[in-house]
């Protein structure tokens, strides 16, 4: 082997050494090995809830009315949900683009017929009410297309979304119990709303 | 007692210059047992490399007008002191004091023994023993330091130290060897000075940020850590003999070398996961680049060059300096990419706890315990299985919630290793300067 191909033999190791190592990590997603990226809140995500009744449905919401709000805002889901939970105090801007996602959310689901019936929310509607048990047998007895054409479900929850106090609902949060009550008792406005409208229409 | 001279001498070169990096992997443990910052503990480090770059060659100076035996024994008892100080303190701002102290008497202890070890040996065999214990000290110290860490506590780093030193001091006052006094006839080496700092700036990257990033980014125990880490200097060794069946001439070795160093480093900037295994290999090329570089550009710096002490001294001076370099360029760096990977490692966890296969109800407890342990751990990266283990949810909710934390600790695992991506690769950059000044042509003498 002659002196100048015995200079090269070490620097050419090297060489193939290096470029071994580089090559085959690179090939295993090296360099893009990076944290999970925010999916693009204005695309349409599929939502699934692990509970069905009125839990599923207001978690399919809530996720929905997120993208909507955070689209609107121009800034990932993560990012708003991030923003609420650690503000202090949400913005105007912030409560304006939450009502609205909520609102594109309940017309989405209805567009793609993913809303429950009505009747398919009764019982455990009436479960966490403190209504006369008289009352709730009676509402209990009514046959379901009958509650399905006194009250649409789509109408309830905008008139709910519409008339939530969405700065204290945030504030409530980590307070179940006032959690609940805030719901109820908007959800019970929004259903006795929606009955008058609908007999107002009929008369 | 005459046999143990030269081991316990060149023990002692190995141990000041494994204390160079020793505490590396105890600098997780120093920072929550001394409450301080990433910041403040770096000083550990920072503060012994400085000192003793600074106090290198004023120490070869004062070589050159005294006893080397009697200096050398006094440099390795002041060491053995501060070390039982440095394993004593309560606070960070005592250790980084006992750490200054720690580097003045090693500076006397290094510089020392090597001119005992050419007063037993000769010449030759002197010198080289002491670049082979250095090279050693320094390839092997962040490992011992780390399972000594695991077996015991940070502080048994120094302890273990002193009996080892204390051995010394006598064996020290038994060699006769008269101070060097040659006079002062050659400038220093600029160029395997410079590059053998450079290299040592970028060689603190693959030690300092890998072991922070396996203990504190992917979670790993100092002992694992400690064991992953030795492929550097069971690479090293493989150097040598690879050296001697490719024969090449110096300056190659060292251009090669310091090659395989910056490889190295692109390969853990650019790490494809968390597995150990992917370290293993960028680890071997920057083993394998540190055995052809760092003894040849020692031996370069020092040969038929005298006063050897002095001309030793600088390689020391510049070897600390560029670790010193290395930390203050690096640890801004990776402190700062770390802050800015908490926005999206928070958005990953909140996207993959939002869509999580769990109860609405369980969601909001998962959420509530991140965030409790998010907000406690602000500058450093959270550990959650804190959160997940106070979790209390239902007994079918438990696979659900077992995955989501293996999902969440991959996604803190992938921000931590995106956040060090840009100080190994910097830390390449430097270790291709290094080749760049060792293969920059000479300038030509006029005649």
């Amino acid at each position: 082997m002659t002196g100048g191909s015995r200079v090269m033999l070490l620097p050419v190791f090297a060489l193939v050494l290096v470029s071994g190592v580089l090559g085959i990590q690179l090939a295993h997603g090296g360099g893009s090995f990076a944290p999970l990226r925010p999916a693009d809140p204005c695309a349409v995500r599929d939502v699934t809830s692990q509970v069905g009744g009125i839990d599923g449905l207001t978690e399919r919401l809530v996720l929905l009315g997120l993208d909507g709000a955070a689209c609107r805002l121009h800034v990932s889901r993560e990012a708003l949900t991030l923003e609420l939970a650690q503000a202090g105090t949400p913005s105007d801007a912030d409560i304006e683009a939450l009502r609205a996602g909520l609102l594109s959310a309940v017309q989405r689901m209805k567009a793609a017929d993913t809303l429950p019936r009505a009747s398919d929310l009764v019982d455990e509607a009436l479960d966490s009410t403190d209504l006369n048990s008289f009352v709730k047998a009676a509402i209990r007895a009514l046959p379901d297309s009958v509650v399905d054409t006194a009250l649409k479900t789509d109408d309830v929850l905008t008139r709910t979304i519409d008339d939530l106090d969405l700065r204290t609902l945030l504030a409530n949060v980590d307070d179940e119990q006032s959690l609940t009550q805030q719901l109820d008792a908007a959800v019970t406005q929004a259903v006795k709303d929606s009955l008058t409208a609908r007999l107002r229409d009929l008369l | 007692m005459r046999r143990a001279v030269a081991p316990l001498l060149t023990l002692t070169v190995a141990l000041v210059l494994a204390d160079s990096a020793v505490v590396t992997l105890a600098l997780p443990d120093i920072l929550v047992n001394l409450h301080t910052t990433v910041g403040q503990v770096a000083w550990v480090l920072i503060a012994f490399n400085l000192v003793l770059a600074i106090v290198a060659v004023p120490t070869a100076v004062v070589f050159g007008r005294a006893q080397p035996r009697l200096l050398t024994a006094a440099g390795i008892a002041v060491f053995a002191a501060s070390s039982a100080w440095c394993a004593w303190a309560g606070s960070i701002e005592v250790l980084v004091a006992a750490r200054c102290l720690q580097a003045l008497g090693g500076a006397f202890a290094l510089i020392g023994c090597l001119e005992l070890l050419v007063a037993v040996y000769d010449e030759r065999r002197g010198v080289a023993t002491w670049i082979t214990a250095g090279v050693l000290g320094t390839a092997v110290g962040p490992v011992v330091g780390g399972l000594l860490t695991q077996a015991f506590s940070w502080q048994a780093i120094f302890v273990v130290q002193v009996p080892c030193a204390v051995l010394a001091v006598p064996a020290a006052l038994a060699v006769h060897a008269p101070p060097e006094r040659a006079p002062d006839r050659h400038r220093p080496a600029l160029r395997p000075n410079l590059a053998l700092a450079l290299l040592s700036a970028a060689l603190t990257a693959a030690l300092f940020l890998l072991v922070l990033l396996l203990v504190e980014g992917w979670r790993r125990s100092p002992a694992t850590a400690a064991l992953t880490v030795s492929v550097v200097p069971v690479a090293a060794l493989a150097a040598r003999p690879l050296a001697r069946l490719l024969r090449p001439p110096t300056e190659v070795e060292v251009a090669s070398g310091c090659f395989l160093i910056a490889g190295g480093l692109v390969g853990l900037a650019i790490l494809p996961s968390a597995d150990l295994a992917w370290t293993v290999a960028p680890q071997a090329l920057v083993g394998l680049g540190l055995g052809l570089t760092m003894d040849r550009l020692t031996s370069s710096a020092m040969q038929l060059r005298l006063p050897r002490v002095r001309h030793a001294a600088w390689t020391i001076g510049a070897r600390h300096i560029g670790v010193v370099l290395g930390l203050a360029i690096l640890t801004p760096v990776f402190t700062a990419n770390l802050r800015d990977a908490q926005v999206p490692a928070q958005e990953a966890i909140t996207s993959l706890v939002l869509d999580a296969p769990l109860q609405p109800q369980d969601k909001v407890a998962v959420a509530h315990a991140l965030g409790d342990e998010l907000t406690s751990q602000q500058g450093r990266i959270p550990d959650l299985h804190r959160a997940f283990a106070t979790l209390e949810v239902e007994p079918e909710a438990r696979p659900a919630t077992a995955r989501l934390e293996r999902d969440l600790d991959g996604q803190l695992e992938r921000a931590a290793t995106r956040a060090f991506r840009d100080s190994f690769l910097l830390a390449a950059g430097l270790a291709l300067l290094a080749l760049l000044v060792a293969v920059l042509p000479r300038r030509r003498s006029t005649p």
